[in-house]
């Protein structure tokens, strides 16, 4: 049976894990949530996913949830297709998990709040709190400073070989525009990093909203 | 040579760190950071950790930072001792991934609400800083949300990641205990299943050794 996704085609975490299926070449069928109809609070789908977010994987009955699980469950199936995400030596999987833990405490926690003061509070009818979203943007900034030190000794975050801890800060990092801050452009070892992970086919296939390809 | 673990006694990530390494009986020297020096801001220390954060270990030569990548790194290595399964095998796919599941709600659910608290209620008064009510008010009302989804999980399994133990469960320890000491331990004491899981991570024997301050082992 092939492996379902149940997410929303605009939702930036079920872009994270696309992109993931499309750089291992695994076929997936998307199952499309409507958040307006509050279809990720029913019952059927908490059920699923007892957070009420999305997305969550369906492998023939067995479930997934957290965007991030969910790419290493895939990266770890199909290790041996598509393009290698995932190192093997002890060594390097510390220094890549410390990767994927910088994008979580010193990424993500400031860039998905500005995107959803910014640019999700205004889709819902809320009003954007400028000061919030500026002072996330600062503290933001701060570690970006830190990347930027980091990408001038090494290609990508966790050495010189692409991971997954590269690939999951697309969905947000690619949202920074639209929340009002040039920081990854004004950084030129950031930018050349965050430039060579959005040319990505898989990237390019996401990042406007996603469709089936099983 | 034995592994050093350079880090603040009683800093949560810290903590983190030195639970797992007793968890896996692994011996350490613990060097301590100056955190009101500000001795991790410092060159020195950023040249180990650029993000200027505690802890970070020196395993004969291999620097890593990042406690939850640390704790994992030393639960990969050590595998074989101490503790069994604190990460699930490779060769069970699916368990790692539930394991998986579980540590990024661990950030995502837990540590992202509670650590605000922590920051406002002790953290800033320790400093002589105001307290943000609205902010703490809003991080109370999504655990609330988000505990009441792990009293679900926790009715059916034991532990977060299923049946068994692992760093997901451990991970959760020092921001929780950090929820008591702002004087909301009812959040998980209300939560039966959650207070009996909780409790029994307490009474751990790498956590007992560790609760007032971490200490070297070798």
């Amino acid at each position: 049976m092939v492996l379902t996704l149940v997410g929303s085609p605009i939702s930036t975490c079920t872009k994270r894990v696309v992109a993931v299926f499309l750089e291992k070449q695994v076929p997936f069928k998307f199952v499309p949530i409507d958040f307006t109809k509050g279809e990720h609070k029913a019952p059927a789908f908490m059920e699923k996913q007892p957070f009420g977010q999305v997305p969550y994987l369906d492998d023939d009955g067995y479930i997934i949830y957290e965007s991030r699980a969910i790419c290493r469950y895939i990266a770890e199936k199909y290790a041996d297709q598509g393009t290698p995400l995932f190192p093997t030596d002890l060594k390097a999987k510390g220094l890549f998990e410390q990767a994927a833990s910088i994008e979580q405490s010193n990424f993500d926690v400031y860039a998905s709040k500005a995107a959803y003061e910014a640019v999700f509070k205004p889709n819902l009818g809320l009003v954007t709190d400028k000061s919030v979203v500026d002072s996330l943007i600062k503290q933001l900034e701060q570690k970006l400073d830190v990347y930027e030190q980091i990408l001038s000794k090494q290609k990508y975050l966790a050495g010189d070989e692409l991971t997954l801890a590269d690939l999951f800060h697309l969905p947000y990092g690619a949202l920074l525009p639209a929340v009002g801050s040039n920081a990854i452009q004004e950084r030129p070892n950031v930018a050349r990093w965050f430039n060579s992970l959005t040319e990505r086919p898989s990237w390019k296939a996401v990042k406007d909203g996603i469709v089936v390809t099983a | 040579m034995v592994l050093k673990l350079y880090a603040a006694p009683q800093s949560t990530a810290s903590l983190r760190v030195a639970q797992v390494l007793h968890e896996n009986n692994v011996p350490f020297e613990f060097i301590p950071i100056d955190l009101r020096a500000k001795e991790q801001k410092q060159a020195q220390h950023t040249e180990k950790n650029p993000f200027g954060q505690v802890p970070y270990i020196d395993d004969d030569g291999f620097v890593l930072y990042e406690s939850r990548a640390i704790g994992r790194y030393i639960a990969l290595k050590y595998a074989g001792q101490g503790t069994a399964g604190l990460i699930p095998d490779q060769s069970d796919i699916k368990a790692l991934a539930l394991f998986e599941q579980a540590a990024s709600s661990e950030f995502a659910n837990f540590e992202v609400h509670a650590a605000k608290i922590a920051y406002e209620k002790l953290f800033k008064v320790r400093l002589g800083f105001p307290t943000n009510e609205e902010v703490v008010k809003g991080a109370i009302d999504q655990l609330n949300v988000k505990l009441d989804v792990y009293e679900g999980i926790l009715a059916k399994q034991g532990y977060l990641a299923g049946r068994e133990l692992t760093l997901a469960d451990l991970y959760h320890i020092p921001f929780g205990t950090r929820l008591y000491r702002a004087g909301l331990g009812d959040l998980i004491d209300s939560r039966p299943n959650v207070a009996k899981w909780f409790n029994a991570l307490l009474a751990r024997p790498s956590w007992v050794a560790i609760k007032d301050g971490i200490t070297s082992t070798a």
